[in-house]
């Protein structure tokens, strides 16, 4: 497959016995982008990422990493990646600097050879004075920025994260944030997944939208917005669906107990809401509201 | 981070032995702890059940009851620590700390973790029989210098036994069922392989079947480097000893490929 693209996929599929997990999937990764699957729990997001990290063979199609075969060149390609899974498998019974030599092992660096490395990252990631402390002694937000850094010794062409900030607090997910964009202004490519809005809008330049293993959208965060969605929306009590009058211009849907009325224009929703102060919100429409509208439901509703 | 040239792959000697590494790393930070009961158990065992034993028993084989058993406390040490390790240790790597979704994130495939954790485990093997026999030799129940090959001995039958213990970890569903393989293969393993009593006692058929049970031959052998009292046997234990461990260990880790790699 000649190509320019880090990553290629077309018509990609996996099942799980009778359940298709991802189904016809297309779409490939430019070097120096940052493109991100968006879904809800159980859309498919991890199962594409561990066959693209090669722990799951696929069931149809066809994928390749690098111009790679995942299924022939599992060792080769993983040589390239930094993988950074959903959970932070580290090596509880041993140091942060431990963690790190263990690992680049892995990838056949020498204690020595690799230690100018691991003091590069470690400031980096701001854990210095962390070196030799156990796992066990750090944070949550710290030993997700342990294992971000423990992914980057090998200096991969591709940094794959799985959920990066799910369960941080907002500081620590900014700063995690932070450090993503300044490795994207480094150059390294990076591919993620997330169910948070405001994470694939801070990072993402692409974004692939998916449900049910199926893609419902793919290109820029504003660009689907724009494409999907009237700029402006009025969030309401859906109460008060039987006393509002609705001009054929609105769009409305409703989900859970609101009710979001769509428009061109924020002075005829304005108009709409005036019987209802206190009750009402009117803001420019974003992910959120593309998310509701492509898959019909909550973006945290798991099935 | 310009953009890199593209570094080799490590070869599979080297993966292997930086998964060895994790593991003695690992370990080492709880030696003590870990190593503690490893060798408390056989000397606990040696005074009560030798002392104890020893006098009403008399001569066992040939040989006093203290020097029949000693060579079997060293293999038990080997296959406790490795039956132990490569399966509860096996399954909280895999379902708790998710260690092994880190390593094959990695170059690192399937293989070669388990390649790397088998031999991690031989070499607790060597080392615990090692241990145990040094002990023991303090009793003078060691006759032979030949017993300083019985830590290579240990290292076959931990290598056998954490092969076990994988499949047990492969084919557990949750951690109680660790009792099936414990009380259900490795103790009966243990008690029927010639290591408190010569199997010969056993009735002919189950005699026959102790024999090819995978702790017997380790346990012979053992037993003729520590009284120097070698028998034909050797013939078919020595192969028996080389090769046994690693058929096992090839189809453990196949199965821990089917499982890791869905």
């Amino acid at each position: 497959m000649p190509t320019d693209s880090l990553i290629e996929a077309r018509q990609l599929v996996k099942n799980y016995d009778d359940f298709r997990a991802v189904d016809g999937v297309d779409f490939h990764v430019r070097p120096g982008e940052c493109f991100g699957f968006l879904g809800p729990n159980g859309a498919g997001k991890s199962t594409l990422m561990k066959m693209i990290y090669c722990f799951s063979p696929r069931g149809g199609g066809e994928l390749s990493i690098f111009g790679l075969d995942p299924d022939k060149k599992a060792s080769e390609i993983k040589n390239r990646l930094g993988v950074v899974a959903q959970t932070d498998n580290l090596d509880e019974d041993i140091t942060v600097t431990q963690n790190l030599q263990i690992y680049s092992g892995y990838f056949g660096f020498s204690r020595k050879q690799i230690q100018p490395k691991i003091d590069e990252l470690l400031a980096f990631m701001s854990l210095e004075s962390k070196a030799h402390a156990g796992i066990r002694q750090l944070s949550g937000g710290m030993k997700r920025r342990l294992v971000i850094a423990r992914a980057l010794l090998n200096d991969p062409d591709l940094l794959i994260l799985d959920e990066p900030t799910t369960g941080l607090d907002p500081q620590v997910r900014h700063l995690i944030w932070a450090k993503l964009r300044e490795l994207k202004t480094q150059g390294v490519t990076i591919l993620l997944t997330t169910h948070y809005m405001e994470e694939a809008q801070e990072l993402c330049d692409r974004l692939l939208v998916l449900d049910k293993g199926k893609v419902l959208s793919l290109g820029r965060p504003e660009e689907l917005v724009k494409n999907n969605l009237h700029p402006y929306v009025l969030e309401l009590p859906v109460a008060k669906k039987s006393e509002i009058q609705i001009p054929p211009s609105i769009q409305l849907e409703t989900h859970g107990d609101k009710l979001f009325l769509f428009s061109d224009t924020p002075s005829e929703l304005e108009k709409i809401a005036l019987p209802f102060q206190g009750q009402f919100r009117i803001r420019t429409t974003g992910l959120e509201d593309l998310f509701l509208k492509l898959t019909g439901r909550d973006l945290h509703e798991s099935e | 981070m310009s953009p890199n040239k593209i570094r080799q792959l490590p070869t599979f000697a080297r993966m292997v032995s930086a998964i060895w590494y994790r593991h003695y790393r690992v370990y080492q930070n709880n030696f003590w702890t870990n190593s503690f009961p490893t060798v408390l158990e056989p000397l606990i065992f040696i005074l009560a059940v030798g002392w104890g034993l020893a006098s009403a028993v008399g001569t066992m084989d040939g040989m006093d009851y203290l020097t029949f058993i000693a060579p079997a406390q060293a293999m038990m040490a080997a296959v406790y620590t490795s039956a132990f390790e490569e399966s509860y240790g096996t399954y909280f790597r895999m379902m708790v700390d998710h260690n092994y979704d880190a390593m094959i994130s990695t170059p690192v495939g399937v293989n070669e973790v388990f390649w790397g954790e088998l031999l991690y485990t031989g070499t607790k093997g060597w080392f615990f029989s090692l241990v145990v026999i040094v002990v023991l030799s303090f009793f003078g129940v060691i006759h032979s210098a030949w017993a300083v090959l019985v830590p290579f001995v240990g290292f076959f039958t931990a290598v056998a036994f954490g092969s076990l213990g994988l499949f047990a970890a492969r084919l557990v569903k949750n951690i109680n069922q660790f009792n099936f393989f414990i009380t259900g293969v490795i103790s009966p393993l243990i008690l029927f392989s010639g290591t408190l009593f010569p199997v010969d006692k056993l009735p002919p058929v189950v005699s026959i079947v102790a024999k090819m049970l995978p702790l017997y031959y380790f346990i012979d052998v053992s037993r003729m480097l520590t009284t120097g009292r070698f028998t034909s046997d050797l013939y078919i234990a020595v192969p028996y000893l080389l090769v046994v461990p690693f058929i096992l260990g090839a189809f453990a880790v196949n199965s821990m490929n089917k499982k890791l790699i869905q």
